[in-house]
């Protein structure tokens, strides 16, 4: 195969790492941002995406009122940030082309790397599929059930630890292999 | 509808500074509903004809279509009652913590949230006295602290009063027609 990253020019290698450090760079603020507005746990994931509980079925033409008490530390409660639909459509309108992109040239790195056929099929389908799941898990969290949280977490993990084993062994074949040119 | 897609299309365009918190949610609870020692949320689900009737009346949809009073009381009296109410403007959000009398009449309004952008024009405003021209402003009245300030203030500061203008208008609106009214 005449594309083979550890045996490309050095101008070559040295854009792929900068590539990959960047994309490094944009996952660390990445996750410091999820863990700001939307954590890491399926509950606090849930509180974001599926809204308001309603504590009864809303009638479409009367207004409904409910009344609790509160407590001072519930005013003191940090707010969950939500997204609603609305933004939830943005934020997907946003995201996917930009992870579609992403995905695209970590597969294209992927595509140089002296792996098996099946380990690279298996790592470019896990790289387009870990964005997918993050906003489906969005979307059926809103829709289906707050229990699809975890999906949406699955696919977080799941871009890291693609991006992860790409820019590692990316890295170690183009500057630590022995059959480095 | 159209004044989000009109925020987050200038969003979007704009860069948005953070948010930050000018008074925590408890020090405003306690200023507004002083010596309140129990407190009730209520929660008002609108309908879509009555969501409708409020963009109509001051073009704002409360998030979810809730509208959420917090009252406190002293033994069995009413202390008075509260509102948060997020006013979205080009430069980011500012939230406005509105609170009444329990005889219906503004007892003070407190800007509770900006964005960094925005907090040097906040406390401008608020030092040449904005908020207290709120105060006992009926429901049926419209706020005008932005011109009452005009001449003492920069652009800036008249214009972000005018932001907390429409803030306390959408509080007197919403308190007037569906906590007053659903009390009566």
């Amino acid at each position: 195969m005449l594309y083979d990253l550890r045996r490309a020019d050095a101008r070559i290698k040295w854009l792929v790492t900068c590539l990959l450090a960047t994309f490094g760079l944009s996952y660390v603020f990445g996750a410091l941002m999820v863990s700001l507005y939307a954590g890491f746990t399926p509950q606090r994931v849930a509180a974001t995406y599926a809204g308001r509980e309603m504590p009864m079925a809303m009638p479409p033409d009367s207004t409904m009122v409910v009344e609790h008490p509160m407590t001072m530390a519930d005013f003191a409660q940090p707010e969950v940030h939500a997204v609603d639909t609305n933004l939830l459509i943005q934020d997907t309108h946003v995201h996917v082309p930009v992870y579609g992109l992403m995905a695209a040239a970590l597969s294209v790195v992927v595509a140089g790397l002296a792996l098996k056929r099946g380990w690279a099929f298996a790592l470019i389908t896990l790289l387009f599929a870990a964005p997918w799941l993050d906003f489906a898990g969005m979307w059926l969290t809103k829709f289906a059930s707050p229990r699809f949280a975890i999906v949406t977490l699955i696919g977080g993990w799941a871009m890291g630890a693609g991006y992860l084993v790409v820019a590692a062994t990316a890295v170690r074949q183009m500057w630590f292999s022995h059959e480095r040119s | 509808m159209s004044s989000l897609i009109r925020t987050v299309a200038i969003a979007a365009v704009l860069h948005i500074t953070p948010a930050v918190v000018l008074v925590k949610r408890p020090n405003a609870v306690q200023a507004l509903l002083p010596g309140a020692e129990a407190y009730f949320a209520r929660e008002v689900h609108l309908s879509n004809a009555d969501a409708h009737r409020l963009h109509l009346a001051v073009d704002w949809s409360p998030e979810d279509g809730v509208l959420t009073f917090y009252s406190g009381k002293t033994g069995p009296a009413m202390v008075g009652t509260l509102e948060f109410v997020r006013v979205d403007t080009p430069h980011g959000p500012i939230e406005v913590a509105v609170g009444f009398t329990p005889q219906g009449t503004v007892r003070a309004v407190i800007v509770t949230k900006a964005t960094v952008e925005m907090k040097p024009w906040v406390l401008e405003a608020v030092a040449a006295g904005l908020t207290d021209h709120y105060r006992g402003l009926k429901p049926s009245e419209a706020p005008a602290g932005s011109a009452a300030i005009a001449n003492r203030v920069g652009d800036l500061a008249e214009y972000i009063a005018g932001e907390v203008d429409k803030g306390v208008a959408r509080a007197l609106v919403a308190y007037g027609t569906f906590y007053r009214s659903a009390k009566a």
